[in-house]
């Protein structure tokens, strides 16, 4: 099922929501108590903008493209989570921050891992409600994101 | 030729009360001077690494003319009172020396005002905080320098970079060469620390909530002292180099009017 709901870097001023390498975005609530058991969990897949459009849903959790694969496969899943934490009722922080996990990186594991992004994007992303027989629902791809780029310090004028 | 006894106490009287401001500002100049060396706030390493610390030469030489001219005026007061016309020209020329001195010094501390902006600390900082690989001794000690200093100043004055904690994100840094962007958006230091002098709340830190970071630029705390030094000697030692003009002048007149 194709959600209506759109993926956004919260409206709120926080300074680190967009970094060089990690970006925040809003959780939605609600939006999968309709299609969900309390089994299933939700995926975060993040995609380079240009590669949004060729991304095919993954059929089984065994499927998901993991996080190192992103230099090749342009996309990659990350950010499982239990769906209990967007049901309306849940009493989550408003905001998951994608990129934030550093230990993960260097290791070849599949498990999901929450690594920091290795460019500036931009990146496209979508919420995708897994079950045990393969993806549920999904929402809208979001706009894309760009992520912050530091000008070199030796360009400061004296 | 002929003056009159009053005039000449008069002007006597005068210049020995010139003498005398001149002495009391002298020690005054001193004073500040020495205040100013000590660098009560700490920020001198950070004018060391600018390879331009003008405004300190300027502090110091203000520490000798200050004492030049406390002593001189003792000089002055007897050289009037006595009338000796050796001792008034010794008086005259040594002050016309100390009178140079000053006035390289407090042009010194007024134009180096100028040179301290926020982006001569914002690169210094971006170059030299937290460098891993210093190129020889000299930089190695400028690094520590910078580095104690901005942590000192950040703990301190609850202030992070020089205009904020963006700056660590609009600028590439030596910081960010060796601490990865996603754990460290901006130092720790500029997160909110509780009293162990550890973030009360790391991921709120990192990810900029209000409350847990610290929002607000070093630079007002860097340039009210930097300003304070650099005008105080600047403008405190024009205002007593006019004052001593006007006292030489009359020296100089009293001089001519001695008769052998």
């Amino acid at each position: 099922a194709l959600l209506p709901y759109v993926p956004r870097v919260p409206a709120v001023a926080l300074l680190g929501k967009v970094t060089a390498t990690t970006f925040a975005l809003e959780r939605p609530c609600c939006i999968f108590d309709r299609h969900a058991n309390a089994s299933d969990a939700v995926w975060l897949a993040v995609a380079f903008a240009n590669a949004s459009a060729t991304f095919r849903n993954p059929p089984s959790r065994a499927d998901v493209p993991p996080y190192k694969q992103l230099p090749t496969a342009h996309s990659y899943m990350t950010l499982e989570t239990a769906v209990a934490e967007f049901s309306c009722s849940a009493p989550s922080p408003a905001v998951l921050r994608v990129g934030g996990e550093t230990a993960c990186r260097d290791q070849g594991r599949h498990d999901p891992c929450n690594g920091p992004l290795p460019s500036s994007g931009p990146y496209r992303v979508k919420f995708l409600l897994m079950g045990c027989h393969g993806p549920k629902a999904e929402t809208r791809w979001s706009d894309p994101i760009v992520l912050r780029r530091g000008i070199s310090g030796s360009a400061i004028p004296p | 030729m002929a003056k009159s006894d009053d005039c000449v106490h008069i002007l006597q009287g005068l210049l020995v009360f010139g003498n005398v401001i001149i002495g009391m500002c002298g020690i005054a100049l001193t004073a500040e001077c020495i205040y100013f060396v000590t660098d009560p706030h700490g920020l001198y390493p950070l004018l060391e690494a600018t390879e331009n610390n003008d405004i300190y030469a300027a502090a110091w030489i203000g520490i000798f003319v200050g004492f030049a001219l406390f002593a001189l005026s003792i000089l002055g007061i007897i050289g009037v009172i006595k009338a000796d016309r050796t001792l008034l020209l010794v008086y005259i020329i040594l002050m016309l020396i100390t009178f140079a001195f000053e006035m390289a010094s407090c042009i010194t501390a007024a134009t180096h005002r100028d040179f301290l902006t926020p982006n001569l600390f914002l690169k210094q900082m971006l170059e030299k905080y937290q460098k891993s690989d210093p190129a020889n001794n000299n930089d190695q000690k400028m690094i520590e320098g910078v580095t104690n200093t901005w942590n000192k100043l950040m703990l301190q004055n609850h202030c992070c970079g020089v205009l904020g904690p963006s700056d660590w994100q609009n600028y590439t840094s030596a910081f960010r060469v060796t601490h990865n962007d996603a754990d460290f958006p901006w130092p720790r230091q500029c997160c909110t620390l509780n009293a162990g002098g550890t973030p009360v709340n790391l991921d709120g830190c990192k990810l900029g909530v209000p409350g847990y970071y610290k929002s607000n630029g070093c630079y007002d705390a860097i340039s009210g002292p930097m300003n304070t030094h650099a005008w105080g000697v600047a403008w405190f030692g024009f205002a007593i180099l006019c004052w001593t003009f006007c006292v030489l002048l009359g020296t100089m007149f009293y001089w001519s009017g001695i008769e052998y």
